[in-house]
């Protein structure tokens, strides 16, 4: 089967010429990318993410969060819980985040020093998540549709067969002008990605570090993000990962937030 | 020695042709391996606790100095041209290799904290240019009620906004220099604005580019002048061509040396130069008035003779002279700072160069060149006779006004340290520019316009991580910034981490004035600097307090970059100091200006320090050649005097000390032990063999006193064409050059000679007349 598709490809490329050879690796890289964005895994899932910061001078900060996620079809609901470092601990954050394109994302604070929720608005998903070198866009999903994909090539990386595939943004303004993704045969996570700016230079890039198979879905429990620009690093690990264990919809509210774990 | 050079000169066409083949190896090395030292970090010393400090900061913080771009539109900036044209601006800078993004700061880049009614917004003022009249007014009204932005990126009037590119110590050079000109004028061209640039990266560039440019300039100007009045002096084409040969080959020697021991050319030895042409010009004056007095003499002598007898009597002052004023030089070898330690060093192989070339190649060239003509009868004695006379009648008159040259000395001196007393140091590099040139006027309009050019940063250190989520710890620290800013009016703003926590606290507290302080609780403080964290971008965090909490950057900012508005500063943090020990908080400081500060006196300590050295030595040396201590002391008198009245001018003229003006004192060192030596060494040899002291005297100051006034109007002449030059470090220098020459060249004919006179040192036959 897939030597058929390689075979086909060539005589493509043969046959008809770049024209059409364009139009259809186009049409499969954006396929990849649905495939990707696709990828079941599971509607509800909570564990425990120790994110680790790590500055230019190998100085590392770690940070203990309880976190619990929940699809609810058109709009996925997230509230997490800082169990480290002890000055914010039961501090807690909230966000929704609506599959309807125009509407901005949700998010409440909790600081449990003043006692009171907040509300937090962000118009830009390009913002930096917590401090960490990932955005709220690198952590969700971003449409497909917003970006025009490339199959590059396809290539074989840490021993799993990849496509590669180049994601170049519709949107001028947005933050990365492209990525390059390395997107795992027949699995449809990415091995790897790489992030360019809004200038075309290389900014960062994103390394799978731990995939298990939870509950038969592939959950990615272990990554690292290296900022190149800034010499900073994240690495995001879940532990107690546990997929479609029943979380109550009311888990997800103000007074939850409030009243803590 | 004397025997090896009246034997070396057996052979001047050999002398010649090694001089010249040595001087064309030394200029090839300078050609090949010559790099001049821009970089002013390269300067000061890496191992000096301040030094290091600061170099640490720096890395924490990020701390870089600042190119400061202005775009001015007198209608106002809330246009959609001027703020497409902040954007572009922001853009281009960002672009730059020399340039991280991140460090580019403007109202495009920067984080606006709101409140809102039910929580908090962090966001850009804008990301598209705004163009509709409604949304300009809200980005307006936006801007005024931040206060980490309003009067720091925008101007309170609203017709200026700013745009900093910060930028590291290594990638200056002149390529981006002008690539950063040309872009602001690019953007200054079109439309309503217009488009200033400032910051000490490009003072320190325009600095770079003007001193040198300026000095090759004038440099030639200085040359010619100098041949011009050594011509009319010797009148003699062959004695003013050898004379500035040996000045310009000790030069080449030095510059030479420092190129093949890869030592590259700092801003300090472009003085090596000045000083070997003040110093070598002596040299080769006083060998020919010599030979001049004695053709005079001897009518009809041959070259041989003369060059003998020249060489017999003269080989030994110079040498004295030279080596007196090396070992003047080398005492700088003490200074920690080591620009100034390869200026000594190199001055003074250049000055021993300067005797060496000066005894051999002179005699070898009048050996084949032939003497210089000396007319003998007619007008021409009566004209010597001129000259000597006055030289007579002046040495009587000052022995007869001996009181009166005292008082008028003491008087002198007295007024010299009045102004010695208002003597400032000052390490600005902006008050070396005209008043009313571009890049003062561009400075003055920035510092009228925002908090300041120039920062000071103090750097707070705790003793342990989280210090500063104490609530005690950052009232303290607000406490300290708001008594600076306030107490101050040369300190235009300030920014530390309590701004940001202030900010939090009243817009998590429905925009409450009454907020905008610190809180009393650590808990809230970590919580607000985690809710930071996960809004803003903490890049813009990383620059005031670093990750661990243990170590803050508070920045002052300045209008002005001189030691007295840094220092007075600095003074009010000093009080806190011991409030800050209490609480286990260290006080420092960092960033390029007080590195300048520390890096200016470090110099000047060692100039004051080397300075009294090199005179306690001169004392000395003067008293073992000539065996007779009270020698040494009368030796001094003309370098005490140029000493005093140099720095006594510069403060009665309020010109600063700095690397360059204290510098400026060794000559007084090099040139008057010079004049020194050749007066009482020939005072000596008349005053033994006449025993008359009056006879004595006049017959000194006929010989070296003829020398050393041809010596100081020649290089008089020459640096004062320096006071016409564009820059003003290199005016001064010019002028307080000549003024150096000037004193020596009196102190020595008249207080030194009166004092000779007085000391009846040499008389050994009881009382003459």
């Amino acid at each position: 089967m897939k030597t058929r598709t390689s075979l086909i490809l060539i005589i493509g490329i043969f046959l008809i010429g770049s024209m059409s050879l364009t139009a259809q690796t186009e049409m499969s890289a954006t396929e990849i990318m649905q495939k990707v964005s696709d990828r079941p895994d599971g509607d509800e899932m909570e564990g425990t993410l120790t994110m680790t910061l790590i500055n230019s001078r190998g100085g590392e900060r770690v940070r203990e969060i309880r976190q619990y996620i929940k699809d609810f079809g058109t709009v996925e609901k997230k509230i997490m819980f800082f169990q480290k470092p002890a000055d914010v601990k039961n501090t807690s954050f909230m966000n929704w985040s609506y599959d309807d394109e125009t509407q901005n994302d949700d998010q409440w604070i909790y600081l449990p020093a003043l006692k009171k929720v907040k509300r937090i608005s962000s118009d830009s998903s390009g913002d930096y998540f917590m401090g960490s070198d990932f955005t709220y866009d690198d952590l969700g999903d971003r449409k497909v549709g917003d970006d025009t994909h490339t199959l590059l090539r396809t290539e074989t990386l840490e021993g799993l067969e990849c496509y590669v595939v180049e994601s170049v943004t519709k949107d001028e303004d947005y933050m990365y002008s492209k990525t390059i993704t390395w997107v795992v045969k027949d699995r449809w996570y990415g091995l790897k990605k790489e992030f360019y700016d809004e200038d075309e230079d290389f900014l960062k890039s994103l390394t799978l570090l731990n995939v298990e198979q939870i509950n038969g879905f592939w959950i990615i429990t272990g990554t690292e993000m290296k900022n190149d620009q800034k010499d900073h690093m994240t690495r995001m690990e879940f532990k107690g990962v546990k997929v479609d264990a029943g979380i109550k919809d009311s888990n997800f509210s103000e007074r939850m937030m409030k009243r803590g774990l | 020695m004397e025997r090896i050079i009246q034997k070396l000169t057996q052979y001047p066409k050999m002398i010649l042709i090694v001089t010249v083949l040595i001087t064309v190896a030394f200029f090839q090395a300078m050609k090949s391996n010559a790099r001049m030292e821009t970089n002013l970090d390269e300067y000061m010393p890496d191992e000096h606790p301040a030094f290091v400090y600061s170099d640490e900061a720096e890395g924490w913080f990020n701390i870089k100095d600042g190119i400061i771009i202005a775009i001015e539109n007198p209608d106002g900036i809330y246009t959609t041209e001027t703020l497409q044209k902040i954007k572009d601006l922001t853009k281009r800078l960002q672009k730059f290799e020399e340039i991280e993004k991140v460090d580019v700061t403007s109202l495009y880049t920067a984080d606006n904290i709101v409140g809102t009614e039910d929580g908090m917004d962090v966001k850009a003022f804008f990301k598209r240019v705004p163009s509709s009249e409604e949304k300009l007014q809200d980005l307006r009204e936006k801007v005024k009620s931040n206060d980490m932005v309003y009067g720091k990126l925008v101007s309170t009037n609203e017709t200026v906004s700013i745009i900093i590119a910060r930028i590291g110590d290594d990638v200056f050079s002149q390529e981006f220099y002008q690539e950063l000109l040309d872009l602001a004028h690019e953007f200054g061209e079109t439309g309503e604005e217009n488009v200033y640039i400032a910051g000490r990266p490009i003072v320190e560039g325009t600095m770079a580019v003007l001193g040198p440019a300026d000095m090759k300039r004038m440099v030639p100007i200085v040359f010619l002048i100098i041949i011009v009045v050594l011509y009319a002096l010797l009148r003699n084409f062959k004695s003013t061509f050898l004379i500035l040969s040996v000045v310009s080959f000790s030069s080449i020697w030095a510059f030479g040396l420092m190129a093949a021991m890869g030592i590259p050319i700092y801003a300090v030895s472009t003085m090596i130069p000045v000083m070997l042409i003040a110093i070598g010009v002596a040299y080769g004056i006083h060998l020919y008035s010599h030979l001049h007095m004695f053709q005079l003499e001897n009518p009809g002598t041959d070259r041989r003779t003369a060059v003998e007898d020249m060489i017999k009597e003269m080989w030994n002052p110079v040498l004295m002279a030279a080596i007196t004023t090396a070992v003047g030089f080398i005492s700088l070898l003490t200074s920690q700072v080591y620009p100034i330690k390869y200026f000594g060093a190199f001055s003074a192989f250049g000055v021993l160069v300067a005797f060496a070339l000066s005894i051999l190649v002179i005699p070898a060239g009048i050996l084949l060149f032939g003497l210089p003509k000396v007319k003998q009868k007619s007008g021409g004695e009566a004209k010597v006779s001129k000259v000597e006379d006055f030289a007579h009648r002046s040495a009587d008159f000052f022995i007869k006004n001996k009181k009166q040259t005292y008082i008028a000395t003491a008087i002198v001196v007295l007024l010299s340290i009045l102004g010695i007393t208002r003597v400032w140091i000052d390490s600005s590099f902006l008050e070396k520019f005209e008043k009313d040139s571009d890049i003062v006027l561009t400075d003055k309009f920035i510092n009228a316009n925002f908090g300041g050019t120039s920062t000071l940063n103090v750097i707070l250190e705790g003793d342990q991580p989280d210090k500063f989520k104490e609530p005690s710890a950052l009232k303290a620290l607000v406490k300290m910034q708001d008594d600076v800013e306030n107490s101050l009016p040369i300190v235009g703003g300030s920014f530390s981490m309590a701004d940001f926590l202030k900010r939090m606290n009243k817009v998590m507290n429905a925009d409450d004035e009454d907020f905008n302080i610190i809180p009393d609780d650590q808990e809230l403080i970590a919580q607000y600097l985690l809710l930071y964290e996960m809004s803003g971008d903490p890049e813009n965090l990383w620059q005031v307090v670093t990750d661990d909490f243990r170590k803050v950057n508070l920045t002052f900012q300045l209008k002005s970059d001189n030691s007295k508005a840094l220092n007075s500063a600095i003074d009010i943090v000093e009080e806190y100091r011991d409030d800050f020990s209490a609480l286990g908080i260290e006080v420092n400081y960092a960033g390029s200006g007080y590195k300048a500060l520390v890096f200016t006196d470090l110099i000047l300590e060692g100039q004051v320090s080397s300075l009294l050295m090199s005179l306690v030595i001169v004392v000395i040396l003067l008293g073992v050649i000539f065996k007779n201590y009270k020698l040494g002391f009368i030796g001094a008198i003309p370098i005490v005097t140029t000493t005093f009245i140099s720095f006594g001018v510069m403060g009665l003229l309020n010109i600063p000390l700095s690397s360059t003006t204290a510098l400026i004192s060794s000559i007084a060192i090099g040139i008057g032990i010079d004049y020194a030596v050749h007066f009482i060494d020939r005072y000596r040899i008349y005053a033994v063999e006449s025993q008359d002291r009056q006879l004595a005297i006049r017959q000194t100051m006929f010989h070296s006193g003829r020398a050393i006034v041809f010596n100081a109007i020649v290089v008089i002449a020459g640096f004062m064409v320096l006071l016409a030059s564009v820059f003003p470090p290199n005016r001064i220098l010019g002028g307080l050059i000549s003024l150096n020459m000037l004193t020596s060249f009196i102190g020595t004919l008249t207080v030194m000679a009166i004092a000779l006179y007085y000391s009846k040192i040499f008389i050994t036959k009881g009382e003459d007349k």
